[in-house]
This record gives structure tokens, C-alpha cells and sequence, in this order.
């Protein structure tokens, strides 16, 4: 109603201004949000040329790239890591949706302003020497690269220095280190007091399916996480808390 | 108590469904039996003879009723043309991959299903065969599910994105492991003779850790029953059934893969520990002879107590299987195990694992 007279009495055309003003923000938070969904669904399904479509959309229509990732991408990723520890994904449908996700951040990624996001934690992450176990780890990458770390992956069976040596020369201010059996996780101590030796500003954190809590303290690591999206949950809040 | 048969007669009377003078106990011993004979892991898996009489030797130490094997989890890569690595470097527990001979689809087309008697592992398998055959034990051959291999062949990430991306390549790939198997079957039971032979089945890459029970009927099961029938039909009296992990999921598969091959030969079942005895007793146990699944990693942080706990609940559990049980372990048992926790489980089958 209110509306309707606006546009009658010429006088009040700056309202109307400011209406139709209005409207485009609304339009354009709707169509931002739209496509946010649309990332994280598409994230969500593995439909990797959709992920491509939708992340093009956004940098269209002005959304900020690591807004993009994070709204999107990444909330896409949390659904689907929820979904595999609820058992209704499995790894298969993950990989699937982990490319999808590449696929968008290769379109972001170029766009990203360190003003917005600030410098990217560098995790440095691994499965220990004598462990060729790495599906969990690669998981552990994924979840890591959609909450915008950048991540140092030295693949599987790892030599103990080799952490030591990435951790130095990196920077890092996260090690992971992954392992699924018990003759492979007693390297885990040694890196880690290797690394805080060497390195007294990286936390540690470990992880994989045959570890436990107490495990992980007994070996003297800062963090440990049941999965891969607790992981960045624990990463985050290390990394603000320190050690 | 004393024992009062030899392993040969205890484990005979299981498979013949009557009772021994107490429960036959496998550990599911390899990386450890090299381990206590201070030999380097890699020669257990390269050397047919000391393969053979490494796990003797620990046998005899203990007392336990398993006869010499050889298998491994990356099984498949080598024997399909990959490269793959021996633990011989301090932490290494098994073999591992260290080049999958497949990376494209086109990879898939042109490779080619390897001659039975030469392909990878299979020359030091043959060997430890040999040497079975020789001291009247069981043949063991490895005709394992084929997603496992068909993951060392083609990487496991891979593989299993192409279950869902290309799943006619992933067809491709388990027919091809599927006639090698079957090949592999006919070339050991030529040899000794099928009533000699017990085939190893199963694998990792099938639990539901994994795949979900869709992917495991449409990639798994077919094969399998494929296999399974095929090597029943050459005459194989036994197959040693490893759902290695969490598969139960893929439980109501393995039963219907019971029932329509009729129940024909013996199962020894050895799931995982995610699956109680209990579950198994109810599918199998009118026909089928259970292992336990005593959780693997435990018998490297828990202690002496606490493992004879673990038996006595297993045996507890697994004795009330109306066709045999056999105390076990639910994966290979960790090299790096106390040697004390060993002595635990023959410990807790003496003690509590008696027929009256
Ligand atoms: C698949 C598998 C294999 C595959 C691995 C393929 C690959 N490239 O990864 C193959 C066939 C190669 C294999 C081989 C072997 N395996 Co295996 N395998 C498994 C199985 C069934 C599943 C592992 C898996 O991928 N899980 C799915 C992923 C998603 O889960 P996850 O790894 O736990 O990761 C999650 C979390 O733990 C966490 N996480 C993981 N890493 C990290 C790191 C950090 C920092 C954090 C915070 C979190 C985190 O996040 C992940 C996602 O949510 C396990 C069973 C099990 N219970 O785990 C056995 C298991 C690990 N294997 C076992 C064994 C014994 C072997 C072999 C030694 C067998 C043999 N004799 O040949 C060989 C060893 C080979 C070698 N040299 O290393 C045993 C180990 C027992 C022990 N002593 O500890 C297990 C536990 C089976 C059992 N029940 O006994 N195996």
C-alpha cells in the first residue's frame, strides 16, 4: 500500500529511490545466499561441474571468494563429514564430493585478498613412517583446505625428520600426524619431541583410527581428534588458544 | 590343564563338528612369529623357508594350533604387474604398494590377467605351500574378495571414486581379478590336490569403514560368489573367510552368499571385533565354524590380565557355537606385541576354554 503511493507522488521519488535500492540488496543477499546453497550443495553431491558453475556465479555477482569457500564450500564439506560419521556417506561419495570442491576453490582460490582472510595457518600433515594407511588422512587434508588452511601434505609412510624438517622450513603452526597401527604409532612420540625441539611454535595433533585420547597424550601431542571435521574444530581452537 | 590332543587332532575335530579336549587357538600370527625369531620382517614374505619355519617355530613355542600361511592385505598390485615394497625398514609391518600398475581406465583395458605361476607373491606362496604339503598341513592359498586388490591395483582413493564415477571400469578391473583367482585355484589344487587346500578370502577395502552395503552388493558380491562357487566346485573343503574391519553392513551378503551356494563346504569365519559372536552364532553357526575376534590392537597396550580377560570373554561367548569355535584374533595380531600377551591367550584357552 505504502508502496503504491510512493510511485503515485512524484515528490517522494528519492523514497522510491531508496526502495528500489533496497529491493537490489534484498535481490542480491538472496541471490548470494542462493548461491552459497548452491556451492554447498553441489559440494555436498559431488556434482563437480556444478561446484565450477556456482563458485563462477559468485565471483559474478561480487561475493567475496573466501566468503565463497568458507559460506560455501566448506559448510558443503561439514555437512558431508557429519554424514559419513552418521554412516549415511561413505568414503566413495566423499572422494566425489572432495573433487567437486577442488574444482570450485581452483576458480576462488586466484581471487582470494589476504585483507579479508588474513594469512592462512600452515598445517603440515602426514601418516608416520612404516603406515601406508592414508584415506583418513586425505580426509583429515580436505576438511583442513576447506576451512582455508594451507596444508603441506607429505603423503604416507613418512619419515620421522621428514615432519621435522617440513615443520622448520614451513613454518608451520599445526603438525598432524596420522597413523592406523599400533607398530607405526610409536614414531609418533619421537616426532613429536623432535618437533619441540626444533620447533617451539607448532602445535601437534594426532589422529587415526586405532588412537585414543589418552593415547595421544601419553605421546605428548598438544591435540587429538576423532575425525576429520573435529580436527579443524581442535585446530582452531590450539591455534587461538595456543598450546 | 594339560592338553590331551595335538594341534593336528584338536583342529580335526572342529572341522569334523566334534569337540577337542579344549578350544584350537589361532592368533592370526605372521610379522610376529619373525619378530620373536629375531628375523628381519621382509624375509616372511620373501623367503618361502624361513616364511614356513618362522611361524612353525612360534607355534611350537606357544603351543597354539595355527599351521604356517602366507598372505598379505596389499595382495594384488605385484601379481598385476605393480611394484611392491618388503619391511625391511624399522616400523614396517607388512608389504606395501610401492607402484599401482593402474592409473587410467585405459590402464584398466589393457591390462592383462597375470599367469598364475609366476605372478608377484605367487612363487613364495607356492614355496610355503610346498613346504605344508610336505609336513601334511593345509595348502592356504590367497583367493581373497576381489575390491581389495582391485584397490592395490588401482590405488584405493581412486578406485573407489571411480566406483561411482566409472563403475563399468571398476567391472572391468574385478572381472579380470576374478578369472586370476579362479586360475590361482586351479594352479594349487593341481598341484596338491584340492582336498589339500584351504583358500584365504577377504579383505579391507570391503568394510564399511568404507564402502556401504549398496557398493558391497554391487561390487563385491557377485565376484565373490563368482569365486567362492568356483573354488567349492574344484573340490576345496575349507575357506578361511576374513571380513577384515567393520562389515556389518555387509553381514546379510555373506549369509546369502551361504545359502545359495548351499552351505556347501566349511566357513571359518574370522570378522573383525565390531561384530559379536552372538550376531555370527545366529547366521552361521548351524554350519559354520567360528574364529574369534579379539581386538588386534590390543595385544600391544593391554596387559597380561587384561588379554586373559579379553580370551575368557571371547571363549565365553564363542564356545556356545553349535558347529566349533577356535579362540582368535580379529586381524593380524600386532608384531610389536608383548611376547607375554601370546602366552595370555594359550594361557586363557587352557584355562577356560576345556569341553567337559
Ligand atoms: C583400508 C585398510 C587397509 C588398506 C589401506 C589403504 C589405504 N591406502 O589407506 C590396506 C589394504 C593397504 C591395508 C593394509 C594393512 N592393514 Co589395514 N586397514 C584398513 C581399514 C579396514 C580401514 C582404514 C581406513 O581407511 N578407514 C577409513 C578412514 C576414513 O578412517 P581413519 O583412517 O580412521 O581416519 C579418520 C579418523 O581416524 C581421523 N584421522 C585420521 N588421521 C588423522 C590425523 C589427524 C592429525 C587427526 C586429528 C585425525 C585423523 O579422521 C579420519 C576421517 O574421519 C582398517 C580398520 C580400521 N579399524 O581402521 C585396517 C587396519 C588399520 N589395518 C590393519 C592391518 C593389520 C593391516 C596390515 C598390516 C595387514 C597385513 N598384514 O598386510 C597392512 C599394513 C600395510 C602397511 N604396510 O601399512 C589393522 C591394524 C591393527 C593394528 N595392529 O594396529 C587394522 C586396524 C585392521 C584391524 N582391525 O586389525 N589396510
Amino acid at each position: 500500500m505504502v508502496i503504491r503511493e510512493l510511485f503515485c507522488y512524484p515528490k517522494h521519488l528519492c523514497n522510491a529511490l531508496v526502495y528500489v535500492i533496497l529491493r537490489r540488496i534484498k535481490k542480491w543477499f538472496l541471490e548470494k545466499s542462493d548461491i552459497l546453497k548452491g556451492l554447498a550443495d553441489a559440494t555436498i553431491a559431488g556434482d563437480t561441474e556444478k561446484a565450477v558453475e556456482w563458485a563462477k556465479k559468485a565471483l559474478e555477482a561480487g561475493i567475496d571468494a573466501y566468503e565463497a569457500i568458507m559460506d560455501g564450500c566448506s559448510v558443503g564439506m561439514n555437512v558431508v563429514s557429519e554424514k559419513y560419521e552418521k554412516g549415511e556417506m561413505y568414503v566413495p561419495e566423499i572422494l566425489c564430493s572432495a573433487e567437486a570442491m577442488y574444482a570450485a576453490l581452483e576458480v576462488l582460490r586466484p581471487h582470494l585478498k589476504t585483507a579479508t582472510m588474513g594469512v592462512p595457518k600452515k598445517v603440515v600433515l602426514g601418516v608416520v613412517r612404516g603406515d601406508i594407511h592414508d584415506i583418513g588422512k586425505n580426509l583429515v587434508k580436505l576438511m583442513f583446505d576447506a576451512a582455508g588452511f594451507k596444508v603441506i601434505d607429505l603423503g604416507k609412510d613418512v619419515p620421522n625428520e621428514k615432519f621435522v624438517e617440513a615443520a622448520v622450513k614451513e613454518g608451520a603452526d599445526l603438525v598432524g600426524l596420522s597413523a592406523l597401527m599400533t607398530t607405526s604409532m610409536v614414531n609418533m612420540p619421537i616426532v613429536i619431541n623432535e618437533l619441540k625441539k626444533k620447533s617451539n611454535k607448532a602445535v601437534t595433533m594426532v589422529g587415526g583410527g586405532t588412537l585414543s585420547p589418552e593415547l595421544a597424550e601419553n605421546y605428548g601431542a598438544d591435540g587429538y581428534a576423532k575425525d576429520a571435521a573435529e580436527a579443524v574444530k581442535v585446530a582452531k581452537a590450539l591455534l587461538t588458544g595456543g598450546k | 590343564m594339560q592338553d590331551r590332543m595335538s594341534s593336528t587332532e584338536r583342529m580335526g575335530a572342529v572341522l569334523m563338528g566334534q569337540k577337542p579336549d579344549r578350544v584350537p587357538v589361532n592368533p592370526f600370527i605372521l610379522g610376529f612369529a619373525a619378530k620373536i625369531c629375531n628375523l628381519p620382517l621382509g624375509d616372511l614374505y620373501t623367503d618361502p623357508k624361513k616364511c614356513f619355519r618362522t611361524q612353525l617355530l612360534c607355534a611350537e613355542m606357544y603351543g597354539y594350533d595355527a599351521t604356517p600361511m602366507y598372505a598379505y592385505a596389499s595382495y594384488g598390485a605385484w601379481e598385476f604387474g605393480g611394484e611392491i615394497g618388503m619391511p625391511y625398514e624399522e616400523g614396517q609391518s607388512a608389504p606395501y604398494v610401492i607402484k599401482h600398475p593402474v592409473e587410467t581406465p585405459e590402464d584398466v583395458d589393457k591390462l592383462e590377467v597375470p599367469d598364475p605361476k609366476t605372478a608377484g607373491s605367487i612363487p613364495v606362496s607356492m614355496g610355503v605351500g610346498k613346504l605344508c604339503y610336505e609336513h601334511g598341513m593345509p595348502v592356504v592359498f590367497q583367493s581373497g574378495e576381489v575390491l581389495s586388490p582391485a584397490a592395490m591395483i588401482a590405488e584405493p582413493s581412486r578406485l573407489l571414486s571411480w566406483m561411482i564415477r566409472k563403475p563399468e571400469v571398476v567391472h572391468k578391473l574385478n572381472k579380470k581379478i576374478a578369472e586370476y583367482f579362479v586360475a590361482v585355484a586351479e594352479y594349487f589344487t593341481s598341484t596338491f590336490g584340492a582336498d589339500k587346500c584351504m583358500s584365504f578370502a577377504g579383505g579391507p577395502v570391503e568394510s564399511n569403514k568404507l564402502i556401504n552395503a549398496n557398493q558391497f552388493a554391487e561390487f563385491v558380491y557377485p565376484y565373490m560368489k563368482e569365486i567362492h562357487s568356483k573354488v567349492l566346485g574344484m573340490g576345496v573343503p575349507i575357506i578361511l573367510e576374513h571380513p577384515c574391519s567393520d562389515q556389518n553392513k555387509n553381514l546379510p551378503y555373506y549369509q546369502k552368499l551361504r545359502e545359495e551356494l548351499g552351505w556347501k563346504g566349511k566357513y571359518i569365519w574370522v570378522f573383525g571385533p565390531e561384530t559379536p559372536l552372538e550376531r555370527q552364532i545366529e547366521i552361521f553357526g548351524k554350519h559354520d565354524v567360528l574364529m574369534g575376534n579379539v581386538d588386534p590392537p590390543s595385544f600391544q597396550f593391554k596387559d597380561f590380565d587384561e588379554i586373559v580377560a579379553l580370551c575368557k570373554d571371547n571363549i565365553e561367548r564363542g564356545i556356545k557355537n553349535p558347529s566349533g569355535y577356535i579362540l582368535g584374533v580379529g586381524c593380524e595380531l600386532p608384531p610389536l606385541a608383548p611376547p607375554i600377551n601370546v602366552y595370555a591367550i594359550m594361557k586363557a584357552a587352557r584355562e577356560y576354554g576345556s569341553y567337559k
